[in-house]
């Protein structure tokens, strides 16, 4: 087994009889970092469980390499040994740091003088070196989710999932795993799916983001979701959120939540007039940078996120409090 | 009042003495009752542990069944056991009254409800996690059981001591059973009874000593415990 690839096929979960995952295909090549972005109950956690085996799908499932392996009983428990998740809020057992990382050695009946070199290893990469005879209880936050990881690492497992790996833990901890995923897969070939709620991070790391929303891949991550219906169901449709209505581009009347791309909102001082159906005057109520962008909340009835350039935003001189107007297409609203 | 002084007096002589009569009798009681106690481990923590970790019709009823076995009249079960083994009884046969195993079988009847109920309550306040995060290392069903255990060690460690502190100062089965021979099935507490009605304060004394230092050093053992979990 070289390279471990897996493609989901016709992949359905149903949980108290609501569909929590619908995914018709996807391919995950070899070697490769992917990120799952998404908002809570986008279905990440589900699918990266699926993946780890640790539930089944409704229907459908994931060939890996090609075989399906819920053809045999041992082909499974040797692709479970390959695949290591990492949970959210990872558990650690009541004893020391060594042999928390070492259990997934000895269950597969590694020497001692091995295990002690991968352990090493491993905490190496997560910046814990000397950890060996902490106690799990003893450690923070963001040392319990470095050693959790570093526990997956040491069994150099060809496909490392992780969930939410940088969430709830300290600024120091979050800068050191995102190293360490790239470097896993640098070093060892590993392919990393991870699941993440922190666009930047998605991009920052990963070859490949894979936005989820509601249990399905969307060709864009989904932000500034709102809720509401449709109002008026016409060639260019009304949609209400109850504080403000939008112009939207809707296939059936039936739909009750709407999302706008921050990328696909044009910000301007003075009303423009153009062909966009939608134009709201709001005001500038959060700032905050991220790269060569600065992120801007701005209260038009709704919350919308809106993404502009650095440029932009210093030429155009925004502070909070700053009066603005929103301008953007009906076309680019998505509908669900 | 003097005679208590006289049989404290008595009972420190004999300790020191390490007198025969004595030692043999602790000997044999904690030898039963570790006996009983690992027996009643051995079938009390993997049935508690199913029962704690598999969905079953039933099983509400089940572990309140074994919450009440806890409170079993010691006297009952001799009383049970008793109609089984005596000569009469179906199991006869197999000579058993009034031997040191048909005191073993009375214990163990005793502790192994206490150690299948605090088992079960062990292994149901296990974080779920640990069954995943065994899982997702790797594990197969036999593995991800032994985590589980072993997470749970300190929970199962106090349902053992709880099993062996009922057993080791038991005397209405032990009676019973056993029939109190001397240097045969003669442990601390129906020899405490026995010399106390014969007016032998002193040697009944010094095994009620030994017996309150075995008891109270279990509930020690037992805070400790408790303690290492927080």
């Amino acid at each position: 087994m070289e390279e471990l690839k897996l493609e989901i096929k016709d992949l359905v979960k149903i949980f108290n009889s609501k569909k929590i995952l619908d995914i018709p295909s996807y391919r995950f090549e070899g070697k490769k970092v992917y990120s799952l972005y998404g908002p809570n109950g986008a279905g990440k956690t589900t699918l990266l469980n699926i993946l780890a085996f640790l539930i089944e799908p409704t229907s459908g499932g994931v060939l890996f390499t090609g075989a399906e392996f819920r053809n045999s009983v041992e082909d499974k428990r040797n692709l479970i040994k390959e695949i290591t998740l990492v949970q959210q809020n990872p558990y650690l057992f009541n004893t020391t740091v060594e042999k928390n990382i070492s259990y997934g050695l000895r269950i597969r009946g590694m020497a001692k003088e091995g295990m002690r070199k991968r352990v090493g290893e491993a905490l190496s990469m997560v910046g814990l070196a000397g950890f060996e005879k902490r106690k799990a209880k003893e450690l923070s936050g963001g040392e319990v989710q470095r050693v959790a990881i570093a526990r997956g690492l040491a069994l150099k497992p060809k496909v490392l999932l992780l969930d939410e790996p940088t969430a709830n833990i300290d600024e120091a901890s979050k800068g050191i795993l995102e190293k360490v995923i790239a470097e896993v897969n640098k070093k060892y070939e590993t392919t990393v799916i991870f699941s993440t709620h922190n666009l930047s991070l998605a991009y920052r790391v990963s070859h490949e983001v894979i936005p989820l929303f509601e249990g399905r891949i969307v060709a864009s991550p989904v932000e500034n979701i709102m809720q509401g219906k449709i109002i008026k169901f016409n060639e260019v449709s009304v949609f209400d959120t109850g504080r403000v209505k939008l112009d939207v581009v809707a296939e059936s009347p039936e739909a009750t939540r709407i999302s706008i791309n921050p990328e696909e909102i044009l910000v301007s001082r003075e009303k423009i007039s153009s062909s966009a159906r939608n134009s709201f005057k709001g005001r500038v109520i959060q700032i905050s940078e991220e790269d060569r962008f600065v992120n801007l909340v701005v209260d038009i009835g709704e919350k919308l996120k809106v993404k502009v350039t650095k440029k932009s935003f210093n030429e155009m001189a925004l502070t909070v409090g700053s009066e603005i107007y929103l301008t953007f297409k009906s076309s680019t609203i998505q509908i669900f | 009042m003097n005679y208590i002084q006289e049989g404290f007096i008595t009972a420190i002589k004999l300790i020191i003495s390490f007198d025969r009569d004595v030692y043999e009798v602790v000997f044999l009681s904690l030898k039963v009752s570790i006996i009983a106690t690992i027996l009643s481990s051995l079938v009390g923590i993997p049935l508690g542990f199913l029962i704690a970790t598999k969905e079953f019709k039933g099983k509400k009823i089940t572990i309140t069944v074994f919450n009440t076995l806890m409170a079993l009249p010691t006297v009952v079960v001799g009383l049970f056991v008793y109609s089984l083994i005596s000569r009469k009884g179906p199991l006869g046969v197999l000579g058993l009254l009034f031997t040191p195993k048909a005191i073993i079988i009375g214990e163990f009847i005793l502790a192994t409800p206490i150690i299948i109920a605090l088992s079960i309550s062990a292994i149901q306040g296990m974080d779920p996690r640990v069954r995943t995060t065994a899982m997702t290392l790797g594990a197969n069903t036999l593995q991800v059981a032994l985590v589980i255990v072993s997470e749970a060690r300190f929970a199962i460690f106090a349902a053992l001591i709880a099993g062996y502190g009922r057993v080791i100062a038991e005397l209405g089965s032990a009676l019973m059973l056993g029939g109190n021979i001397k240097g045969y099935t003669r442990t601390m507490a129906t020899a405490i009874g026995l010399e106390t009605s014969k007016g032998e304060f002193g040697f009944a004394l010094a095994l009620g000593f030994i017996l309150l230092i075995v008891a109270f050093s279990i509930n020690i053992s037992l805070q400790y415990i408790q303690q290492k979990r927080k």
